[in-house]
């Protein structure tokens, strides 16, 4: 019906309650959560087998639907920008499920928490592929309403509940706020179709109503991308939710906001190009220091890291902003490298939270002698995230700095240079607490984390460094989705025929 | 705001009405977002914001060409319609353990997290 990984994770996401029952039935705890690990994999074989088929035309467009007439039917257009974007999706939508294997095997309805595991991941990758805003708006909420109900999985604790009504609250506004877009486009063009709307509206000058979408649009996603001054809801979301939910919701799950306006404004609001890109950067320069400046003096070693992605929000807005080939091209290969830093660090954060049962930093100070494994990953991955030469992160963030300088905006590079330096401060304080400070009483007793926990937190680490020392092909992948969204010609004429 | 609309003034009623009626929807949602503390009154003025866009969607789907009403908002529309009744599941379902929790369902119980 859809695309065949989309329609492989719906159908995994459909049978997973069933095989829940069927677990249930059969004494058998384990088979849910393995069945929902082999649909991870099954997607991820699948993508990697199939993605060389959008390759070879650049854009395939699927129309499904009841009516299957050009403008009426569900359009689905896969180009490089989607298989880019799926391909993190799924690897950190795998590792996460792995990691749950023992992470979550103390708690109950597992059934439900997988399921909704492959529904925001099949949310997220419907949105990628979605050739219309309808279809678009359609996933974007599957994928939002199933992160409502992780968010506040464990809902035996106060914060998930009080965390997820906030979420729920505030992203349901945002969404609502693009709906209103949708609709404002709609009575202006009459159609939904982002090609169409595209060669519709570069006909126009833009007029006010053209303007009050773009604003809507930028306000609806930006607030799923925890864009300042909308970030509120993410640190809370991402503290409270547990360890790999947080770390598709960092790595993944906000980045289908920058996705949204990755599309969106490089697509239709070509009238626009005099005045967009100066206000995402400013709200890109508003997004850096917040996050930079409240992760600063954070205890919590989520909230710490969910602040580091608001930062991290700031530099592939920035990115966005220069709407050149390697601008984009910086802002697509951060959204790489942070997500797995970002996922790296937050399951480590959640095995130390499931061995000290804490998550203060000055509680886990000296951890690094009784977990030793998991304490040198998590000091990998923050000397990546702070942007140290040989590891991933500094490749991109060097890009996004070279394509302002080239871009002529001098002084937000420089803004940028100085908030690497707010978020090196940081990442340095966390290594200097967890190796240089004595042991507490709570890092004491802790024990290293099972094997099973360490396999995911590894391969990430591994990643991390791979992409660091051979960064090419990564940017090269990443090069081919930058110049499929900045190519919008081939685009419109791929859908419209 | 579609040039045709003005051709079916005389027998429609203007566009701008459902206009001005969905800005006044969005009002009293903004309204009650800010300034209601009861959790359910939050979640319908959720509630209100999505059904003043779907009066858009279907104002403007009857408004885009002269005698004909496009069948897409109207399936978008219901679609929309059943995302919302979603939303609304769950966001009870969070007022309910939240209910549990304080014994309340005033807003400013949940006072814990740090802003």
């Amino acid at each position: 019906m859809f695309t065949p990984l989309l329609d492989t994770l719906l159908f995994f996401t459909m049978t997973t309650p069933g095989i829940g029952l069927l677990a249930h039935r059969l004494h058998r705890k384990r088979l849910t959560d393995v069945y929902a690990s082999l649909g991870f994999s099954l997607a991820l074989l699948l993508h990697a087998l199939t993605s060389h088929n959008v390759l070879a035309p650049g854009v395939l467009t699927i129309a499904t639907g009841v009516v299957a007439d050009f403008p009426l039917g569900v359009t689905l257009v896969v180009d490089d920008l989607s298989g880019f974007m799926a391909t993190i999706y799924l690897l950190i939508g795998l590792l996460a499920a792995i990691y749950s294997l023992t992470y979550m095997a103390r708690d109950t309805g597992l059934p439900h928490y997988y399921t909704l595991l492959l529904g925001i991941t099949a949310g997220m990758i419907g949105v990628t592929s979605a050739g219309d805003l309808f279809t678009l708006f359609i996933f974007w909420e599957v994928m939002c309403l199933c992160s409502y109900a992780l968010v506040a999985f464990r809902t035996e604790g106060w914060e998930p509940i009080e965390a997820g009504f906030k979420y729920l609250l505030m992203s349901g506004a945002g969404s609502l706020a693009a709906l209103a877009a949708m609709a404002l486009l709609y009575g202006l063009t009459g159609t939904l179709n982002i090609a169409q709307l595209s060669q519709a509206l570069s006909d126009t000058l833009g007029g006010p109503w053209s303007a009050l979408a773009l604003l809507l649009f930028i306000a609806g996603f930006g607030l799923q991308a925890g864009m300042a001054p909308f970030h509120t809801w993410l640190p809370d979301a991402h503290s409270a939710a547990p360890a790999p939910v947080s770390a598709v919701l960092s790595g993944a799950m906000v980045m289908t906001g920058i996705y949204g306006l990755f599309r969106v404004l490089t697509l239709i609001f070509t009238p626009f190009l005099g005045v967009w890109p100066q206000m995402i950067r400013i709200f890109a320069t508003v997004t850096m220091f917040t996050g930079n400046l409240l992760a600063l003096f954070q205890d919590d070693v989520k909230r710490l890291l969910a602040f580091s992605t608001i930062a991290n929000i700031g530099y592939i807005l920035l990115g966005l902003a220069t709407q050149s080939v390697t601008g984009l091209t910086g802002s697509l290969f951060q959204i790489l490298n942070h997500a797995l830093v970002k996922a790296l660090l937050f399951l480590c954060s959640g095995s130390f939270n499931r061995q000290a049962k804490t998550r203060s930093l000055r509680d886990l100070a000296g951890i690094g002698r009784s977990m030793p494994w998991t304490c040198t990953v998590f000091i990998l991955g923050t000397v990546a995230l702070a942007g140290i030469p040989p590891l991933n992160i500094f490749w991109s963030e060097w890009t996004i700095l070279v394509a302002n300088v080239e871009a002529e905006q001098i002084l937000f590079a420089i803004v940028m240079a100085a908030n690497l330096v707010l978020s090196a401060a940081y990442c340095l304080r966390i290594i200097q607490i967890l190796l240089l400070h004595g042991e507490t009483p709570t890092s004491r007793a802790a024990t290293e984390a099972p094997l099973s926990l360490l396999i995911p937190q590894v391969v990430l680490g591994a990643l991390c460094v791979i992409i660091g020392v051979y960064p090419d092909p990564f940017r090269f992948f990443a090069e081919a989705a930058a110049k499929a969204t900045l190519n919008i010609h081939a685009y419109v004429s791929a859908v419209l025929g | 705001m579609h040039p045709t609309a003005a051709t079916r003034r005389g027998t429609l009623i203007p566009l701008t009405y459902y206009l001005v009626c969905a800005a006044g929807l969005y009002a009293i949602s903004a309204y009650c977002l800010i300034a209601k503390r009861n959790m359910i009154r939050l979640l319908l003025a959720l509630e209100i914001m999505m059904n003043a866009t779907n009066l858009l969607l279907i104002a403007f789907s009857s408004y885009g060409a002269p005698g004909l009403t496009d069948p897409l908002a109207h399936a978008f529309t219901l679609l929309s319609i059943g995302i919302g009744g979603c939303l609304i599941a769950v966001g009870l379902s969070l007022i309910l353990h939240a209910y549990r929790h304080y014994q309340t369902l005033d807003v400013r119980a949940l006072r814990r997290l740090r802003h």
